[in-house]
């Protein structure tokens, strides 16, 4: 689904970010851990072309698509569609005064989608809500309902894979559960590819098969989670792992 | 504990524009660290803000020693008791060093080189405006600015919450390192475990279990107090568990956890009062049958 090599994101001159490989198969959970300012973000936004005042480069495909050369029209097939992007706080991205139901068949029919009824409650139900929450606003909603609804969206779309920068850092811890909860059946279910953003290590550690840790824009260390959460080589994954408190 | 607590909370109402949203809260700030802990809208900050004498009880009393905020000396009450916010709290204008000096009385303004150093800050970035320093030192110097008038209690609301681990730990250190006494306001289990001998759990405007911080995480007599901690991921550890359902419209009457609780029975439709039980308080009609599931997690 992902596939990267050598990609460098550059602002003025100066390297933001250096992925040399990262790979995210069908089904797979890979995520990229690390503090603020490591170029974690940077790295999953540039994987969909959506840095327009960086300079990118290196080899990135998305579902199959060059993004690195992609027409702006190629990129838009795959961008929200195949490809969705999940941010922390989607409330902020949703226009407060239209329903929830409204947004979706708008995104489905931007996208030549089914806009059918069935086809939206069904994806509502897939992650675990009830379809009455489309007649409701982005305001009437919780921090989790609104995140769930955005990965209904995604999947509505068709998504094979979902880029999830800090999915639930804004929620509760109950309900960080449910999300994480509903991500996990999604891949099983779905093989639905997920490329995870996140600092929190434990939360990583439960649900990634794979581990980029990356500190001031490079890869410091990577390897299947249980290997580098368990037994980290670098002195800066340790240095992450015993601060945890 | 004989000592008088520096602040109690007596069955306090709390809310606003005439709708309660903390419910009859029985409180006392006791030594050696106390925390709040639920989740977003439990009440736990306007609770805070009740005991900083920020908000106006609906009924009910905050007690500042053996008077009510009412009444008591609200100048030795503000030197006693200091906040600490996140640090977005800071005037972006100001040079951080004029914050702290700000909070210091005229005469003792020569004292913010010392107080940065007291929260392990160069006294050289006094010159530093907010946006010039990292998360870490800003809210370092939120804790200065607070320490100025020698309280006897900080009241943290989630002051590492916005922070990278590594530089949460540090902050950390340093709050547990003060000898000042404090009431934290959190929904991080961890970060309570590590600061507060006792803890006091909230859930829809109500307390729902209070003891200590090792009990009650491990073994906890309340079914939220358990699904809070099953909710939170461990390293190399199973995924979180979501106990219940996690989001549910509170109950109009009866326990306010009955939507969402797993262990719900005919009994809950009547409000459990709080009550004594091994070694905590515990508001739930189920809670020595949690307690005995706990009890065979750990064997």
């Amino acid at each position: 689904m992902i596939e990267v090599r050598d990609l460098r994101v550059r602002y003025g001159g100066r390297l933001a970010a250096h992925v040399p490989e990262l790979d995210v198969a069908a089904g797979e959970c890979v995520a990229i851990v690390g503090e603020s300012g490591s170029g974690k973000s940077t790295t999953l936004l540039s994987l969909l072309g959506l840095l327009p005042d960086a300079d990118v480069s290196g080899n990135v495909r998305v579902c199959g698509v060059d993004v690195l050369s992609a027409s702006p029209r190629e990129l838009r097939a795959v961008r929200g569609a195949r490809a969705a992007l999940v941010i922390q706080s989607p409330q902020a991205a949703l226009s407060p005064a239209t329903r929830l139901g409204v947004l979706m068949r708008r995104a489905l029919r931007l996208h030549g989608r089914d806009a059918g009824e069935r086809v939206m409650a069904e994806a509502v139900e897939s992650v675990l809500l009830d379809p009455a929450i489309l007649r409701r606003r982005p305001h009437e909603v919780s921090g989790g309902q609104a995140q769930r609804f955005a990965i209904a969206l995604a999947i509505a779309l068709g998504a094979e894979v979902i880029l999830a920068d800090e999915p639930t850092s804004a929620l509760d811890v109950t309900v960080q559960a449910e999300v994480v909860g509903v991500l996990r059946r999604l891949r099983e279910e779905r093989g639905l590819a997920l490329l995870l953003v996140s600092h929190d290590l434990a939360l990583v550690s439960t649900i990634a098969d794979r581990v980029l840790v990356m500190r001031d824009g490079e890869v410091v260390e990577s390897g299947p989670a249980g290997r580098v959460l368990a037994e980290p080589s670098h002195p800066y994954t340790r240095e992450l792992l015993e601060a945890l408190p | 504990m004989t000592a008088m607590p520096l602040l109690r909370a007596e069955r306090v109402t709390l809310g606003y524009g005439g709708r309660a949203v903390v419910h009859e809260v029985s409180l006392d700030v006791t030594e050696g660290g106390v925390g709040l802990i639920g989740e977003s809208g439990s009440g736990k900050t306007t609770l805070a803000r009740a005991f900083l004498g920020l908000l106006t009880p609906m009924s009910g009393n905050i007690w500042y020693g053996n008077q009510t905020l009412k009444k008591a000396d609200l100048r030795a009450f503000r030197r006693d008791v200091q906040p600490v916010f996140q640090a977005e709290s800071l005037d972006p204008r100001m040079r951080v060093g004029a914050s702290v000096a700000e909070a210091l009385p005229r005469a003792e303004r020569h004292r913010v080189p010392e107080l940065l150093g007291q929260v392990g800050l160069d006294p050289e970035l006094a010159g530093r405006r907010p946006h010039q320093l990292s998360g870490g030192q800003r809210q370092r110097v939120v804790i200065a600015r607070a320490l100025a008038v020698s309280p006897r209690l900080l009241i943290l609301d989630e002051p590492t919450s916005a922070l990278d681990v590594t530089v949460q730990a540090r902050v950390l250190d340093l709050l547990a390192g003060l000898g000042t006494e404090r009431l934290l306001i959190t929904h991080n289990l961890a970060v309570v475990r590590r600061l507060c001998r006792t803890s006091h759990v909230m859930f829809a405007g109500r307390l729902v279990e209070s003891g200590p911080t090792a009990d009650l995480l491990a073994r906890p007599a309340h079914p939220y107090t358990r699904a809070l901690r099953d909710a939170v991921p461990r390293l190399g550890g199973a995924p979180p568990r979501a106990r219940g359902r996690a989001e549910a419209a509170p109950a109009g009457s009866g326990c306010p956890f009955r939507p969402r609780c797993p262990l719900a029975v005919a009994a809950c439709e009547s409000a459990p009062e709080p009550r004594e039980l091994d070694g905590r308080r515990v508001a739930c009609h189920r809670a020595e049958d949690v307690l005995a599931a706990a009890v065979g997690e750990v064997s």
